[in-house]
């Protein structure tokens, strides 16, 4: 009786497991920086890694034609690309605002 | 004027030319992929699962329905089974919400973790109040009368669980489900493969308000569960089974030599789980904000999951190390199998058995029972 219903939730466990081992997903945390410069040419943005959520340290991930580079947010390079997609992102954001903008008004 | 074009390029260029030059040789470190062992963790926690579901199903079974307890051991064995029954009704689910990005949600994240950890606690603390107790009743046999009453066990047991869900409180807080930061992309350009459209992908682990917290909350959070939860109870343990052993072994008793391989085993066995988890936790706790080559990262990861499904195991073994193992037990868990059986018959047969008679065998086999356990304590082996 007990047996025949553990056989079954077991039975049942595995398969689920199973089927969702598709889904499976690495979150991926920086084991190190880089320590050289990247040309700011090869990059196409950036993500954050904080030492507050899973990862061991804080980080700037910038996604590099190359793949993703872990940087050290205290180096002034760091922080100057940063501010250089930034304000790039910013000179976008105010550009479609411009051509939204009469869109909007009727 | 060429010239001066030429010496200027040259000047400023060592960054601006390399920026032009997809070839630039750079090494770029990437964030760390871990090698996917899902389908032997999934092989591994099954069997984990489905093993110390049945023993300690068991052994609450047995408690529930034959042995209603007596002693102090029997009230530390029975919280026992109930720690690990829910902590390998938990893992499923974990191990489930890991794999599936977390899909059942926050609170699930929240309890799960939690409970993962007050029943981690609590098992390992009813463990050394074991050693306790048997401690009092071999060694301090006078007074042991004083000490070893079921209203004093049922206290201590309550004490252990409330201190289990105090010590888990941070655990409990500091879970969260989230999408962590770095799986946002903030800024892309220009258009070239883009791979923006992966799915949301959840984790519940550690969210902190502040780096400073993170910092010491990272290194508390293990720290404590090693301490408390296993260097705590490893030297009760050490301390009461040499004290016992020494005392059995200054006995004249037949069975002292039985007795002496049953503490060892516990001992051994507890020590065998739990100590190599324990160490890579510690070195993983040491080392926590350091930096890392991706390739020992991993290896350490790998180490950890297998020595955690080694820790894991020892729930199933509670059973069978500290039930299944006394005289009595076994005979209380034999009466439940023929008792079983003639259910069995009952069902496959039912014109033969009435429902009288066999709730007339099962009462007399209680009183029975009852009448043959009357005297002693939980510890014969």
């Amino acid at each position: 009786m007990v047996s025949i219903k553990v056989t079954v939730m077991a039975i049942t466990l595995v398969t689920l497991c199973l089927l969702d081992t598709n889904h499976a997903v690495n979150h991926k945390c920086c084991p190190r920086y880089m320590t050289v410069k990247i040309p700011f040419s090869a990059i196409k943005g950036y993500s954050v890694q904080t030492v507050r959520e899973m990862c061991p340290f804080d980080a700037i991930i910038f996604h590099t034609k190359k793949g993703k580079a872990c940087t050290d947010p205290a180096l002034d390079w760091v922080m100057d690309y940063v501010e250089r997609i930034k304000t790039r992102a910013q000179k976008v954001h105010e550009t479609s605002q411009h051509l939204t903008r009469p869109h909007k008004g009727r | 004027m060429n010239f001066s074009v030429e010496e200027l390029m040259n000047e400023s260029v060592p960054t601006e030319m390399t920026t032009f030059d997809p070839n630039f040789p750079y090494e770029v470190i990437e964030p760390c992929t871990f090698d996917n062992h899902h389908s032997v963790q999934i092989v591994v926690h099954s069997i984990i699962c489905i093993l110390g579901f049945v023993g300690n199903s068991l052994v609450i079974v047995t408690y529930a329905f034959y042995k209603r307890t007596k002693s102090m051991t029997d009230v530390y064995l029975l919280n026992v089974a109930v720690a690990d029954l829910l902590f390998v009704l938990a893992l499923p689910l974990i191990v489930y919400n890991e794999l599936s990005s977390w899909s059942m949600g926050r609170v699930a994240c929240k309890l799960l973790r939690g409970s993962y950890s007050v029943n981690l606690y609590s098992g390992m603390l009813l463990l050394a109040c074991i050693s306790t107790d048997r401690y009092i009743a071999i060694v301090q046999a006078r007074r042991s009368f004083r000490l070893r009453s079921l209203s004093y066990s049922r206290v201590i047991c309550v004490i252990v669980w409330v201190f289990a869900i105090l010590v888990s409180i941070p655990t409990f807080c500091f879970y969260e489900w989230y999408e962590p930061s770095h799986s946002n992309e903030y800024y892309m350009f220009g258009d070239e493969d883009i791979d923006m459209d992966e799915p949301s992908q959840y984790v519940c682990e550690f969210k902190f308000p502040s780096s400073e917290m993170a910092q010491k909350g990272k290194v508390a959070v293990p720290s404590t569960q090693l301490a408390v939860g296993f260097f705590l109870p490893l030297l009760v343990m050490i301390f009461c089974y040499t004290a016992i052993i020494v005392t059995l072994l200054k006995a004249k008793n037949f069975q002292r030599h039985k007795a002496v391989r049953v503490v060892l085993a516990v001992v051994v066995v507890f020590i065998a789980c739990h100590l190599p988890y324990n160490l890579v936790l510690l070195y993983d706790t040491v080392t926590m904000f350091e930096h890392f080559e991706c390739e020992d990262l991993k290896m350490v990861q790998t180490v950890m999951m297998v020595m955690q499904s080694i820790a894991y195991l020892h729930c199933c073994l509670n059973p069978v190390l500290y039930a299944f193992v006394g005289v009595k037990f076994r005979n209380h868990f034999r009466r439940i199998c023929q008792d079983l059986w003639c259910l069995g018959k009952r069902y496959i047969a039912p014109r033969r058995f009435s429902r009288v008679t066999s709730e007339f065998y099962v009462s007399t086999i209680r009183r029975s029972v009852d009448v043959s356990s009357e005297n002693g304590s939980s510890f014969t082996m």
